[in-house]
């Protein structure tokens, strides 16, 4: 089919809907919604003449439903709006009603996006003031499109939040999570529970027997309604109540609890200080080799109310090992890597030797009376500074007035001779004699290394709003240049464009900012060196332009 | 530092000391001195293990002839292994101040299930090899055993004789079974130390069951259950514990007589077998007979060992009796006794009688005298030895009742027997059980006080100091309890006795079922655990009481409005079950959820487990853990007291009730540096009486305003509380006030405020 030629820009992108005969802006084309934007291409051309984010849209209009002309206006968050108007005589309304229909499930799911977006950029120019100007710089004088700015900020934005999703700390659960579902009488003698899709995540996580359930059962067999109706009347639910009937598909979950304790339970635990199990040195059992098992408490003597007690119990401690592991889980995986690496210290990972070390750390924690201590930091001697500015500026050259007694510089110039009566010279190091001559020269004065600079401060030369403004000439100067540079190397044609775009943004700034400001000084009388660092900048983005160019030019001939 | 106390030279691996410290190794000396035995209380958390090691140890090396070694008793393994720790502390502190080597050998020893490592092989190379210097924890021990391939069980029971320090269980000392094994021969000028003594009662109980069974011999799987029963009958009845030694009992049942009517059996057989097989060897043992039990007792006479109760002194000067010498007598002489027992246990209603009735009943019914009686247990071994019978486990049954019939006859007071027709709770089965109870527990540890220069019972809790010595029959040469001292009010004991609607809280009986109460309690714990960061324990009176009450709240759903603040767990009568929770507790006070433990009194969390810092911000002590006081056994215990020791019934459970709860809550605090709030729940804790037999430290800090709070009241103060604690506490803060350095300690005024630390009583 024709279309698949002009999805060049989006080959992975999904077509959801194609829809054939739609005008926009009186010309007939095809409107395709894809996975995340909506798109319109004129009828015979291969390219998407309108093409908006669903993230950019912030609501479509429809027309009435009376109304001759089918239409669907989409408004953007810019103020701008797209009209399309279905002219399919036979099937406009359908068409309209299946991409409404679609629209209305697509966009909200990135409103939320799209709104995070804006909130984003405006926490982002209201907590950054040199951001803001330079939004205000570029932007508003629109030295280069907003969406430009962002680009690469957003960028930033989305991937220090996707870095954040990996690092941030993950979301326990509540431990409380089943007593939000507060079931309320109806009425007529029902109960309602009100589930929200947290409860439900909560119950997946915290049970994963009951997720396995209901990937099993719905929707193949019951619907989702379903499987919570029977979820809460089950006797798994309510555990303490006796089981009705085995038909139950709970059953299974409370067995595979019942299985995942007890394996929790022989697993044994690997602090020895709470181990209620060794803690008793029995004696009883020595020498013998009989291994005193624990009175298991019998099921068959306890009466209903108790065994439910019991049940109870049993389901309190299980719910909330449950939660505290839902809550760690996903910091398994690191906590292995720390264990594998504090186990490298010699000891394997097996486990009868791999416990001593916990044991011991238990241990002396254990008998640590930390008062009784000194404490353990290395003591740290606080600094008497007699003189903090010294210590501020670092060492500064002797100077002259610091005295030297004549014993002194009667010892060093002996040394010295010493020193020189011994020197023998590393001929094989040396330096070429002209580098040497060179670096002679620039130690000289006079010489590059020595030159006198004007140590007189700009801000002694130039008004204050001068410099204000340098400083944001600067500032956009550098996110220009730091766009331009990012270019580099250019080897998409997406870059081509972009290198191209930025040297005419390039332009335009030096145009309309940095000539101003020059004619300005040059009216105030002041040194025109001060937008001299500016302009060699731009120069030399513009020199690296024009070899790119060049280059460009020569291979394509 | 090196300290001065009363003329020794003490090491103290620490740079600064708790006045406290000081003043008990004051204490400690004396006693040594003097030769005698000592009760010494002093909070946990102060270090009291390192006061003693480092007094003791001193005191060795400045008379190495006067002390010879140390045995110090704990009870738990890990509590071992902690002692063990803090000597090898001290011991690497010696060595760095006075830069010589010093010759000490401290070892821990455990039972063979701890040191075992080769479980399948029997390993006893290594047995007689003498260990070089050191200290040896458990761990050690294996790990030497196994770069030597030696058995480190039979290590450490051979370097126990020469050893200068030795650590390891009270059964090691009390439990006549293993002490004849293992502490037989430890040398006389020791000194013992029983810390954590507060168990003592109640080990020795546990032991004497044990200790029932002869050598070498363990109970069959019928009696282990008997055992069991015993025991969960003690956990239901009593919420288990310790009214000292109430149920050291032997339980009899039917069971335990047909297996044991299958032992006489057996035995019949084995010995018509060899009679016409080897008819020698029975005649060999007849001789051995008359000889009598002379060695035995020439070696007591020579104090050479320490002595084993179930034996008791007359025995050992007579010889074994005709009427049971040959061995088809013995045999018949069982069956008769046996059936005796089972006609006993035909009775339809509760029989409890004292051992000298029982000898009067037995001796007209099926005409046994005491005499035989007495040396039912050594004859049995001597026939078992005798008839080379190699699987003796199946005999325990018959050795079981062999014991019964020595102690029955040897000891006329101190015991007492109860026939139950059948159990409390399930009163149309007949199963009647004969108990067989010690009472007196002192006739266990007696040959401990006897034999050993200095016995040292030491807790954090024994208050009222003057019992201990009553109950276990000793004169102490000095008796002293130390507080704590605090530069900051770090424990915060409230008691809540209303509820906001005014309802008096109480777990009284009459009260138990009460909704008000119940909700109330809930209140209680729903509204701290909205206040107290990290930690909470929660302790029942019993575990059935807490079922009760856990139910209640779930269906009130204040156990769901509990969780929305912190993640619930709940002791089990399953230990393995227990651990599991324990630790997961631990894992969410640490990883900043916080939770709960609701626990019980007398269970096994509030004896073993502490709860440091953040593991225990709060403890509340729902209601005052009386024992469960409907149990004959119980109840003949405490006549037995009150007529034996002039304790009233009434003080006696008070004060384990108290000590008890004390011992609850006191397993928040554990050290200066840590801070909690304590909450009694029971309008009870108000009266004069109950509070009195708190310990002091606790006492001390009950102001009158927190007598009778209500619950709001409780929360307002505990949210004070906790916010000052919170503020950071350096060092410095305590310096001068509880903690010193050698040089405050050194000051004169200083000297004087610590004499008064001790509370001489």
């Amino acid at each position: 089919m024709h279309f698949v030629s002009f999805t060049m820009a989006s080959l992975s992108e999904e077509v959801l809907l194609v829809v054939k005969k739609v005008r926009q802006k009186k010309q007939d084309g095809t409107l395709y919604l894809m996975a995340e934007r909506i798109a319109w291409g004129p009828e015979g051309k291969d390219r998407f003449t309108v093409s908006h984010s669903y993230s950019d849209i912030r609501c479509q209009k429809i027309s009435p439903d009376g109304k001759a002309k089918v239409q669907l206006q989409l408004v953007l968050h810019t103020g701008e709006s797209t009209t399309f108007h279905f002219a399919n005589e036979s099937t406009s309304r359908k068409d309209w009603e299946a991409a409404k229909e679609l629209l209305q499930q697509l966009l909200p799911k990135f409103k939320k996006k799209a709104n995070k977006e804006l909130e984003e950029k405006n926490k982002m120019l209201q907590e950054d003031p040199v951001l803001f100007q330079l939004y205000k710089d570029l932007v508003v004088s629109q030295v280069i499109s907003a969406e430009e700015f962002w680009a690469n900020r957003l960028g930033g934005i989305n991937n220090g939040e996707s870095a954040a999703c990996e690092n941030k700390q993950e979301v326990g659960i509540s431990g409380a999570f089943l007593a939000d579902i507060r079931p309320q009488t109806d009425g007529c003698n029902g109960l309602r529970y009100n589930l929200t899709a947290d409860i439900i995540e909560s119950i997946f996580r915290t049970y994963p027997a009951v997720k396995q359930k209901y990937k099993e059962n719905v929707p193949h067999n019951l619907t989702e309604k379903e499987f919570w109706t029977r979820f809460f009347q089950s006797h798994y639910f309510h555990r303490d109540r006796i089981s009705t009937g085995t038909q139950d598909i709970f059953s299974e979950c409370a067995r595979q609890d019942e299985k995942g304790l007890k394996s929790l339970v022989t697993q044994g635990v690997k602090n020895p200080m709470v181990d209620l199990l060794s803690l008793e040195d029995k004696t009883l059992d020595e020498g013998y080799g009989i291994s005193s098992a624990l009175p298991s408490t019998s099921h068959a003597s306890r009466t209903v109310k108790e065994s439910s007690n019991f049940a109870i119990i049993k389901r309190f401690n299980h719910h909330s090992a449950m939660v505290l592991a839902a809550g760690s889980r996903k910091r398994d995986v690191p906590a292995d890597q720390a264990s594998e690496t504090s186990s490298t210290d010699g000891n394997s990972r097996d486990s009868d030797f791999f416990q001593p070390p916990l044991k011991k750390v238990k241990l002396q924690e254990a008998i640590e009376y930390e008062d009784l201590q000194q404490e353990n930091r290395p003591k740290t001697v606080a600094l008497n500074l007699k003189k903090s500015d010294r210590y501020a500026h670092g060492p500064v050259p002797l100077q002259s007035q610091q005295y030297t007694t004549s014993q002194d510089i009667i010892n060093s110039v002996n040394y010295i001779k010493h020193e020189m009566s011994n020197y023998k010279p590393n001929l094989t190091q040396v330096l070429s004699s002209a580098a040497a001559s060179s670096a002679i020269a620039a130690l000289s004065p006079g010489g590059v290394l020595m030159q006198q600079v004007a140590q007189q401060a700009i801000n002694q030369m130039v008004p204050t709003e001068i410099q204000a403004e340098l400083k944001h000439l600067y500032v956009a100067a550098g996110e220009l240049l730091r766009h331009f540079w990012t270019c580099f190397p250019v080897n998409t044609a997406f870059l081509e464009e972009k290198v191209t775009k930025m040297k005419s943004n390039l332009e335009r700034f030096q145009i309309t900012k940095l000539r101003p400001f020059q004619e300005k000084i040059q009216r105030q009388y002041l040194s025109t060196n001060l937008t001299g660092h500016l302009e060699c900048m731009l120069q030399a983005a513009y020199s690296k332009f024009h070899i790119w160019q060049t280059r460009r030019m020569m291979r394509k001939t | 530092m090196k300290l001065n106390i009363d003329g020794l030279l003490v090491y103290f691996p620490y740079d600064y000391i708790y006045p406290e410290q000081y003043s008990y190794m004051l204490e400690l000396k004396r006693t040594l001195d003097a030769k005698g035995h000592g009760v010494l209380e002093m909070p946990s958390g102060t270090g009291k293990t390192i006061s003693l090691l480092s007094l003791i140890v001193a005191y060795q090396r400045a008379f190495p002839l006067e002390v010879t070694k140390l045995i110090y008793c704990s009870r738990t393994v890990p509590e071992i292994e902690k002692v063990v720790e803090e000597l090898r502390k001290l011991m690497e502190f010696y060595a760095k101040e006075t830069e010589e080597v010093n010759n000490f050998l401290a070892l821990a020893l455990s039972s063979r299930k701890n040191l075992c490592i080769h479980p399948e092989e029997f390993d006893a190379v290594g047995r007689q090899v003498p260990l070089p210097a050191g200290v040896y924890n458990l761990d050690d021990l294996k790990d030497l055993g196994r770069r030597k391939g030696w058995c480190p069980y039979y290590l450490a029971r051979y370097s126990i004789l020469h050893a200068n320090i030795v650590v390891y269980s009270y059964h090691y000392l009390l439990d006549p079974k293993i002490a004849d094994l293992v502490s037989k021969e430890l040398a006389k000028k020791s000194v013992v130390v029983f810390d954590e003594a507060h168990n003592i009662g109640k080990d020795l109980q546990r032991l004497w069951l044990s200790g029932m069974s002869e050598p070498f011999l363990a109970f069959p799987e019928g009696l282990k259950k008997d055992f069991k029963m015993s025991k969960r009958l003690e956990k239901l009845l009593f919420s288990t514990d310790n009214v000292c030694i109430d149920s050291m009992s032997v339980n009899i049942t039917r069971r335990t007589l047909d297996r044991c009517q299958n032992n006489v059996d057996t035995l019949q057989n084995t010995i018509q077998r060899i009679k016409e097989t080897d008819a020698a060897k029975l005649r060999e043992e007849y001789r051995r007979l008359v000889e009598g039990l002379k060695e035995a007792n020439v070696a007591r006479e020579t104090d050479v060992y320490l002595a084993n109760p179930v034996l008791p002194d007359e025995i050992l000067k007579e010889a074994v009796p005709g009427s049971i010498r040959t061995a088809e007598h013995f045999v018949g002489f069982l069956r008769r006794f046996l059936e005796y027992l089972k006609s006993r246990l035909r009775v339809q209603h509760v029989v409890q009688e004292s051992a000298p009735q029982f000898l009067k009943d037995i001796f007209d019914k099926v005409c046994i005298d005491r005499k035989p009686l007495r040396f039912c247990a050594e004859r049995l071994q001597s026939l078992l030895r005798t008839l080379e019978i190699t699987d003796i486990s199946d005999f325990s049954a018959v050795t079981l009742i062999s014991n019964f019939a020595t102690l029955v006859s040897t000891y006329s007071q101190g015991f007492t027997i109860i026939i139950e027709p059948f159990e409390d709770r399930t009163p149309t089965i007949a199963n009647p059980v004969l108990h067989f109870s010690c009472m007196d527990p002192s006739i266990a540890i007696k040959p401990v006080f006897q034999r050993f220069q200095s016995v040292i019972i030491t807790s954090g809790t024994l208050s009222p100091v003057d019992i201990y010595p009553r109950i276990l029959d000793f004169r102490p040469v000095t008796m002293a309890s130390f507080t704590m001292t605090l530069a900051r009010t770090c424990l915060c004991p409230l008691i809540v006795g209303r509820g906001n609607d005014q309802v008096a809280l109480s777990s009284k009986f009459e009260t138990r079922e009460d909704f008000a109460v119940i909700r109330n309690y809930g209140n209680l714990l729903l509204e701290m655990s909205a206040v107290v960061p990290d930690g909470i324990v929660a302790f029942f009176t019993s575990y059935v009481y807490m079922e009760n009450i856990v139910a209640s709240w779930y269906e009130q759903g204040i156990l769901e409005n509990i969780q929305r603040n912190k993640l619930i767990f709940i002791e089990t009568q399953d230990a393995a079950e227990t651990s599991m929770a324990l630790e997961k507790y631990q894992e969410a006070c640490e990883n900043g959820r916080g939770a709960i433990l609701l626990s019980v009194a007398r269970g096994k969390v509030s004896e073993g487990i502490d709860f440091v810092h953040h593991f225990g911000r709060a403890v509340i002590m729902f209601g005052v853990p009386y024992v469960y006081t409907q149990s004959r056994i119980l109840k003949a215990r405490l006549e037995y007291l009150r007529d034996q020791f002039q304790i009233r019934e009434n003080d006696f459970l008070t004060f384990d009730a108290m000590r008890h709860a004390a011992q609850c809550v006191g397993r928040a605090i554990r050290g200066k540096t840590d801070y909690g709030l304590m909450i009694f729940a029971d309008k009870r804790y108000a009266r004069a009486d109950k509070r009195g037999k708190l310990p002091r430290w606790i006492q001390e800090h009950i102001n009158d305003g927190s007598l009778n709070l209500t619950v709001d009241e409780a929360v307002q103060l505990s949210k004070h509380f906790l916010r000052q604690m919170a503020q950071p506490f350096s060092q410095v803060d305590q310096l001068g006030l509880s903690l010193l350095t050698l040089e405050q300690l050194e000051s004169p005024e200083m000297l004087k405020k610590i004499a008064q630390i001790a509370h001489q009583t």
